[in-house]
């Protein structure tokens, strides 16, 4: 059944309502009752909510919703609801989940059970010549309670405009149109204490630039440390891989803030936290290594010729194996005495009050002076390394260099809500254009030198191993090449990246304001 | 949008029954779907209790879409649309025979409709003329309700032999047996003779029942009235057949 606008009714006696609205100037029929069952679906990340839609289960429809407007983008019919956007049937509707959400996984929000009653209004010959659509709703997931809300929607039939004019204004009367699947879907997730958007891996800070360096640091910690702590349920429950993804780049811009930012906190609690977090970062390496293959299973078959691309099959039903010891690894240590230990002493670190003593030389610095110098300094470090490697491509120097860039990355992010956004983002994207090309070349490098040490741990004693290692060599001769063509194009990324325009820009936005009056 | 015509060069041979129940079959398994009553007697316009007038009159036919646009009416079932008779059809040959592309008039009239119907189904007067040519080329298939007597097979004769001569596709044309009364030896008899001597016939018969004639004290389709029926079970099974070999392509 088809919902869409509809005015808001009171939900005990609806029928009688609608006959008492009826009752003296129309003849009409009421159908059978419909009942369904919904279901509404998101990301943990809310990433379909962001873009004001919902993926539904209507009965055995499963539709992708703009829940604002009540349009139905795309739907189709199956009887199994998917986890993933590869476990949907060929569709539109599996193209259109698949860029939005992903890898990630569509969780159940909330249930609620919808009656649909339809009162069809009848002329002299008992023709219909209009429909009222009764919408009752349970949102609260509990079946045996009474209506929560109920709405009613004018359908007009074709060629019977006057007897739609006519009711569109009696119901005008009665109260405004509104989407009706907006208000069911919004009120179940409230009665599951859902809050729409509340989780975003994003670090979408809010800093004043007068703050004091220390306090704002810590604002920006507290946040990551949440982070870290909304994905545990996730990576033990091993929903989708994003969880534990979002969790070590959460770890990853601790140290980072430890390390870059290190005359803000005492030396020796950088230190003991930079080791710890370290420690913690490096628990899950292997876990994620191993996502990160099982999530290119594709690719990898594509880099085959097409008759050997099952050859390499073995290897993902081995690397399954691997990651199921992994997984437990990483859930025995977010279980352990040493991980709530660390977890207690860095949520009273960062919310212990600031006292002065306690503190290094850039604590009481206002945080966009900080953020102004160290952003400038890693940028010019960047341009003249950069400079170095068009003269010298070593491969070591362009992981060093993909180091630093992701560094400028992060303290960008931190600081962003500083700087005007729009200058911001185009800075960003500059930056995320040299940080692909060098993130393109690491992964490469990486994958080979694990495919060759797979090799060695792989046990070759049948037919089905030897051709998974034929087939491994020829991935790995692929991805050089390929590596040698991303390679090729460094220089004129980077040269893009080190444009004038975009020095300008840099010196703009971070520049101290004295030293921009001597330059 | 798939065009289907309950045609025959006879009458009463249950094609206005057949393209009502079929219409509605085809609405609830969700498509969106329009019913043509283009036979100047207004049958199944009057079993959905429209009043047979068009807007326009038979010119709609004639100049493009718009205007027969405005003469659609909802039905009582939800994506069910109707296109009503009018008097005026019996005109219709005089018409198209007056105008270019005379044996593609209906055709040209139906296309701008492929955006709002996924299924069109005409239900058409007994007549092989200019009007049964437009017919032939705005279709998809020829449903052909054949009733297992003598004379039914002369006519179906007469289409098929029309078909060969003017070079149309007779692979269009599906009969399927019509108003089957088992204890009649005659059509006993027919039956494995019909099916020997045409091709491409629909496996489902629709019996004789008297369900179907009290169509029109209801003006209902057998399946909203008699959802239980054995009248509904053959409609239902004929449906099928049709969206299995003909509608799924």
């Amino acid at each position: 059944m088809d919902t869409d606008y509809g005015i808001r009714i009171p939900a005990t006696d609806e029928e009688g309502f609608i006959e008492n609205l009826l009752a003296d100037k129309y003849s009409y029929k009421v159908e059978e009752p419909v009942y369904q069952e919904w279901e509404f679906y998101d990301t943990f990340d809310w990433r379909l909510y962001q873009e004001l839609l919902t993926f539904q289960r209507a009965g055995s429809s499963l539709n992708l919703r703009n829940f604002s407007t009540g349009e139905l983008v795309e739907s189709i019919r199956w009887e199994r609801t998917p986890r993933f956007a590869w476990q949907f049937p060929d569709s539109l509707l599996k193209e259109h989940i698949q860029s939005l959400i992903d890898v990630r996984a569509l969780l159940l929000l909330s249930r609620v059970f919808v009656t649909f009653r339809i009162y069809r209004i009848l002329n002299q010959e008992e023709k219909t010549v209009a429909r009222l659509l009764l919408t009752s709703v349970i949102s609260n997931g509990d079946i045996t309670s009474q209506h929560t809300a109920s709405y009613v929607s004018l359908r007009p039939v074709r060629g019977y405009p006057k007897y739609a004019r006519l009711l569109a204004r009696e119901l005008g009367e009665i109260g405004e149109t509104s989407s009706i699947i907006e208000e069911i879907y919004l009120t179940s997730l409230k009665s599951n204490r859902l809050v729409p958007g509340s989780y975003c891996s994003k670090l979408n800070m809010n800093l004043s630039p007068a703050m004091p360096s220390a306090e704002a640091i810590k604002l920006i910690l507290r946040r990551l440390l949440r982070i870290m702590r909304a994905n545990e349920a996730g990576i033990k429950a091993d929903v989708d891989s994003e969880f534990l993804h979002d969790f070590r780049i959460a770890v990853r811009k601790t140290r980072s803030i430890l390390s870059q930012l290190d005359d803000v906190f005492p030396p020796e609690v950088d230190n003991y936290f930079k080791k710890k977090f370290a420690d913690l970062g490096k628990v899950s390496n292997n876990l994620r290594d191993l996502d990160v293959y099982l999530l290119s299973e594709n690719k990898y078959h594509s880099l085959l010729p097409s008759y050997r691309r099952d050859d390499i099959s073995p290897l993902f039903t081995y690397l399954k194996e691997q990651r199921k010891n992994a997984l437990q690894e990483v859930i025995n240590h977010l279980n352990s005495q040493n991980y709530a230990q660390l977890m207690k002493e860095w949520k009273l670190f960062l919310e212990k009050p600031i006292s002065d003593n306690e503190y290094a030389s850039k604590a009481n610095v206002q945080i966009i002076d900080l953020a102004k110098q160290k952003i400038y300094k890693q940028y010019r470090r960047i341009i003249k390394d950069g400079n170095y490697i068009l003269e010298h491509t070593e491969d070591e120097l362009l992981h060093a260099l993909r180091i630093e860039c992701k560094k400028l990355r992060y303290l960008i992010e931190f600081f962003s809500s500083l700087f005007p956004e729009k200058k911001i983002n185009r800075l960003l994207q500059q930056l995320k254009k040299l940080q692909d090309n060098l993130g393109e070349f690491n992964d490469l490098a990486i994958q080979q030198e694990h495919l060759l040490d797979l090799t060695a741990s792989l046990p070759v004693n049948d037919n089905e191993t030897k051709m998974v290692l034929v087939a491994i060599g020829y991935i790995i001769q692929n991805m050089e090449n390929q590596q040698k063509s991303v390679k090729e194009s460094f220089s004129k990324t980077f040269r893009k990246f080190s444009s004038d325009s975009n020095k300008n820009l840099f010196r703009d936005l971070f520049m101290m304001t004295s030293k921009k009056d001597t330059a | 949008m798939k065009t289907l015509a309950l045609y025959s060069n006879k009458g009463g041979v249950g094609k206005t029954t057949t393209a009502v129940n079929l219409a509605y079959l085809a609405a609830q398994s969700g498509m969106t779907t329009l019913i043509c009553d283009l036979d100047p007697q207004s049958s199944s316009t009057y079993y959905f209790r429209v009043k047979p007038k068009l807007k326009r009159k038979a010119r709609g036919f004639v100049r493009k879409g718009k205007r027969i646009d405005q003469s659609i009416k909802g039905t009582d079932y939800e994506r069910l649309d109707l296109l009503p008779a009018d008097f005026s059809h019996r005109n219709l040959d005089i018409i198209f025979n007056s105008l270019r592309h005379r044996k593609h008039r209906l055709e040209i009239v139906l296309k701008p409709l492929a955006k709002e119907y996924e299924l069109v189904i005409l239900d058409c007067p007994p007549t092989i003329n200019i009007l049964a040519e437009n017919i032939f080329n705005a279709t998809d298939y020829l449903l052909v309700p054949l009733i297992p007597t003598t004379l039914s097979l002369r006519t179906h004769e007469i289409l098929i032999h029309f078909f060969k001569e003017n070079r149309y596709d007779s692979r269009k044309v599906r009969p399927f047996f019509s108003m089957v009364d088992g204890r009649k030896k005659m059509h006993q008899k027919m039956i494995p003779r019909m099916i020997d001597r045409f091709d491409n016939f629909l496996q489902t018969p629709i019996p004789y029942l008297s369900l179907i004639e009290q169509m029109g004290i209801f003006r209902e389709p057998i399946p909203a009235f008699a959802p239980d029926s054995m009248a509904t079970k053959s409609y239902k099974t004929l449906w099928k057949e049709i969206e299995d070999k003909l509608l799924s392509k």
